[in-house]
């Protein structure tokens, strides 16, 4: 298939798309359902369109067309294979159509899924997810066409930025999609309840597990990326408050309240209103996201080249928002509900709580990353907002949020009385107090990891006493043996018992990242064959090594590792060049234990023999990438969940038989 | 009509917010003004790359110089390769009003020379040596950037990232007027 057919495909993908904005609203207005099934076909034809176009950009990169202006900005003939796909989302134009077909295939699925469900709302959700395709294909006919040919076709390509070659950037981005363009379902379901004034619980409890699911892509994306950032940046760290880093944030922290609060509308009929503003709003920060990192409004360490689509991502995001808040203040009344809070010591405060630590980050990190932009717009100075601005804020209303999934776990809906909290308080506090002696007794003395630890340990130990008594009493119900019991327990309750897994998760992400608070770096020059000391650690420089791996060529600086005398590990820090690039890169050589990290980065070969070597001693780090499994199963297991169904009464009526 | 003062508080926050990042479109969070600009510009002498004849910048002074930071494998420089050579054979060559000078950093002889052959390049062009002692006296932050010195020896203005015809001829016309205007002091 050649590019251009590719390009037919996209603009035949607009088409669909248009008819899919206009004609479910003729159906609602006509009363036709067949006018409204079209559609929904007209959405999963949407997706073998733009399957197709992406199927002729998928073709130029592996057969090294480079008449293809994409391919030839983001490949070269000599990259690996695995690259040359992933070089798809490795460039602006590329990525924008991989952000279509992510989502055009999350349409085709609610087109197939709910023909027979949600017969009310679904017209709107399908006009406003493609209304997004509208606009996105727009964009990808227009400014930023990834299928645009030049001649003379040029023999060679300017090659993937080396920085992207790496594992994690393959799966990084996909993942964030998958995030970002998740949180575009619930979006659509809310859009379609408002606009049909069906405002009991239906748009919360059928989107539930794709909330879930955006949620679980957004995670996983971002600690990638900061898997990425720790293992090839070599500046020793996997996270910076960068505006992309804080763009991906945002919704991340609006979506997790949201996930927690949609669980009070289910449950209790509460924070209708909340979760309509949470979800236009996580939606809105993750177009706003892309907005970010495509515009160069914002400085920022993640060079996508500045381009045209910054205005029109930004009428986007304004219209959106606009649009979706005048349809929730004419609605406004019917969302408004009598249930609030009816105890201060209750589960809804505490997710109340929950939810206004979740904004409160969300607003500091868009302050923060916004405030150059302020402070240049009306003093017209320029500076950049750093990590203590966003670590003095943010640490301690996360170590709150840490320590309130033991007290939400805690405590009971709708009433507890303070001497039922103090009884079943005692022991984890003192979980707590026996973290807290422990780390002060191995040296940590840092007020902030202390108070991390506290948390943690206290978290920690709710929710291992709450499984086990339930464990055990399940034991004792029906004579069960312990795994079975235990078994049982999760799958009897997986939205409380998913939810727990995520927790823990939780707990060792926190504990990974207090390891920050005391981690330490050395700056050593070794001459060849000599030793040189890095805290309990000795580095033993044997020499220079050069070799060939993939398409880069590596000068490694060979260095036995020693504690006590005794041979630990030879390590490789290396730098690595690229055919298509001047600068050399970092290959960082790690050593992972459950302790911390030993992280050797080199600086520099230099002219006498010696090297200079950058040595980090990252404490706990492996803990945060604990995250990965338990988030995984924690999702796996309270995606399983299926609320009660609402019934839907007399549709027929309305529409007719379909 | 919606008549809740909290919905037209969250449509002026919108407009806040969307006026704020359209604002951002008319300035380039990367350009962070050069403490240079207005200083006399850091000599040098250096010698030509392909091994004819030396320079020292000060021996310039009398007539603007265009000082132009490259390497070849910059994808930008590539870019702005025929803009410089037009201006050398426009300005310098024809006009003898401006001087053009390359320096090549972080490169090999060999690879700068095939750069310049290839883009035709016909004006001074040197390399920088292996520290980098002229990158570092004019803080560099990047290739291309490029450095107007006017004929007193003052750094006029500095471009990050590749330069246009229309700039050249501008900072030409002003480095023009400011020797009109000696006493005309620029704020760094």
């Amino acid at each position: 298939m050649t590019p251009t057919i590719g390009y037919i495909f996209l603009t035949a993908a607009l088409a669909v798309s248009l008819y899919g904005v206009f004609v479910p609203h003729l159906g609602v207005v006509r009363n036709n359902w067949n006018l409204i099934r079209s559609a929904q076909f007209a959405t999963i034809l949407n997706l073998v369109f733009v399957l197709a176009a992406s199927a002729a950009l998928v073709q130029a990169f592996v057969g090294d067309d480079f008449g293809v202006v994409f391919v030839w900005e983001n490949s070269s003939s000599d990259l690996p294979l695995f690259y040359k796909v992933s070089a798809f989302w490795g460039g602006m134009d590329g990525s924008l159509l991989f952000w279509e077909v992510v989502l055009a295939g999350m349409s085709a699925l609610v087109a197939y899924l709910y023909q027979r469900t949600n017969r009310e709302v679904i017209p709107y959700v399908i006009v406003t997810l493609n209304i997004i395709h509208v606009f996105l294909l727009l964009l990808l006919v227009t400014y930023s066409n990834p299928l645009a040919t030049q001649l003379p076709v040029p023999l060679e390509g300017r090659g993937l930025n080396p920085l992207l070659q790496h594992p994690a950037m393959v799966y990084h981005p996909p993942m964030l999609y998958l995030g970002y363009i998740g949180f575009s379902i619930p979006f659509a379901f809310a859009m379609g309840s408002l606009v049909r004034g069906k405002l009991d619980n239906e748009w919360v409890v059928t989107t539930r597990r794709w909330t879930l699911f955006a949620w679980y892509f957004l995670t996983m994306g971002q600690m990638l990326g900061g898997q990425w950032a720790y293992e090839e940046l070599g500046w020793g760290g996997y996270w910076a408050w960068d505006p992309v880093e804080n763009a991906a944030f945002m919704p991340w922290l609006t979506g997790t309240a949201f996930l927690h609060s949609v669980m009070l509308q289910e449950k209790r009929n509460m924070m209708k209103v909340w979760n309509m503003v949470l979800i236009i709003v996580t939606f809105s920060l993750s177009i706003l996201g892309t907005f970010i990192v495509r515009s160069g409004v914002l400085n920022s360490v993640h060079a996508f080249a500045q381009s045209e689509v910054g205005p029109a991502f930004l009428i986007f995001i304004a219209l959106a928002m606009v649009v979706a808040f005048t349809l929730l203040f004419k609605r406004i009344k019917l969302l408004e509900s009598r249930h609030t809070a009816e105890n201060l010591i209750s589960k809804e405060s505490s997710f109340l709580l929950n939810n206004l630590l979740f904004v409160g980050i969300a607003f500091t990190v868009f302050l923060g990353t916004v405030f150059p932009l302020l402070a240049e717009a009306i003093r017209g100075t320029k500076l950049s907002v750093q990590g203590p601005f966003f670590n003095t804020i943010a640490a301690p209303l996360g170590i709150a949020l840490l320590a309130l999934i033991g007290v939400c776990t805690l405590i009971a809906w709708r009433h507890s009385s303070w001497r039922f909290l103090v009884r079943n308080f005692r022991i984890p506090l003192g979980g707590a107090l026996v973290a807290v002696g422990f780390s002060f007794a191995m040296g940590v003395t840092h007020g902030g990891a202390l108070a991390v630890f506290a948390a943690a340990a206290f978290t920690a130990t709710v929710l291992t006493l709450d499984f086990s008594k339930a464990v055990i009493v399940r034991k004792h119900q029906g004579d069960y043996a312990w795994p079975e019991a235990a078994l049982q327990t999760v799958m009897r309750n997986q939205q409380r018992y998913g939810g727990m897994v995520l927790h823990w998760g939780v707990v060792f992400v926190f504990i990974g990242l207090a390891g920050n608070y005391f981690s330490r770096e050395y700056n050593l020059t070794i001459p060849q064959g000599r030793t040189a000391t890095a805290g309990e650690y000795q580095l033993l420089f044997k020499g220079f090594k050069s070799y060939q791996e993939n398409n880069a060529q590596l000068r490694a600086a060979e260095i036995e590792l020693y504690r006590d005398g005794e041979l630990l590990e030879t390590l490789l820090p290396a730098q690595s060049k690229y055919p298509t690039s001047a600068e050399p890169l970092t290959e960082v050589a790690i050593r992972r234990t459950i302790a911390h990290d030993f992280y050797l980065a080199m600086a520099s070969e230099n002219e006498d023999g010696s090297v200079t070597l950058r040595v980090l001693i990252n404490p706990l780090v492996v803990w945060a990438w604990m995250g990965f499994p338990l988030f995984t199963l924690g999702v796996g297991i309270a995606i399983l969940y299926k609320p009660k169904s609402l019934r839907e009464p007399a549709l027929e009526r309305q529409y007719g038989v379909a | 009509m919606i008549r809740s003062w909290k919905f037209w508080g969250v449509l002026s926050a919108i407009g806040a917010v969307v006026a704020l990042f359209a604002y951002g479109f008319t300035v380039d969070p990367k350009l962070v003004p050069s403490p240079l600009v207005g200083k006399p510009a850091a000599d040098f002498t250096v010698q030509q790359l392909n091994g004819e004849g030396a320079l020292t910048l000060s021996d310039l002074q009398g007539t603007p110089v265009l000082l132009n930071f490259w390497a070849s494998w910059c994808v930008a420089c590539r870019d702005e390769a025929a803009i410089l050579q037009e201006a050398h054979l426009l300005y310098d060559v024809a006009q003898n009003r401006l001087r053009v000078i390359g320096v090549a950093i972080q490169d090999t002889p060999e690879k700068a020379l095939a750069f310049a052959e290839r883009f035709g390049k016909t004006y001074f062009l040197a390399l920088d040596d292996e520290a980098g002692t002229i990158g570092l006296d004019y803080g560099l932050y990047g290739v291309p950037e490029t450095f107007f010195i006017d004929a007193g020896g003052r750094i006029q203005y500095k471009q990050v990232g590749a330069v246009t015809r229309e700039l050249i001829r501008t900072m030409l016309d002003e480095m023009a007027d400011e020797m009109a205007s000696p006493k005309q002091e620029k704020g760094s």
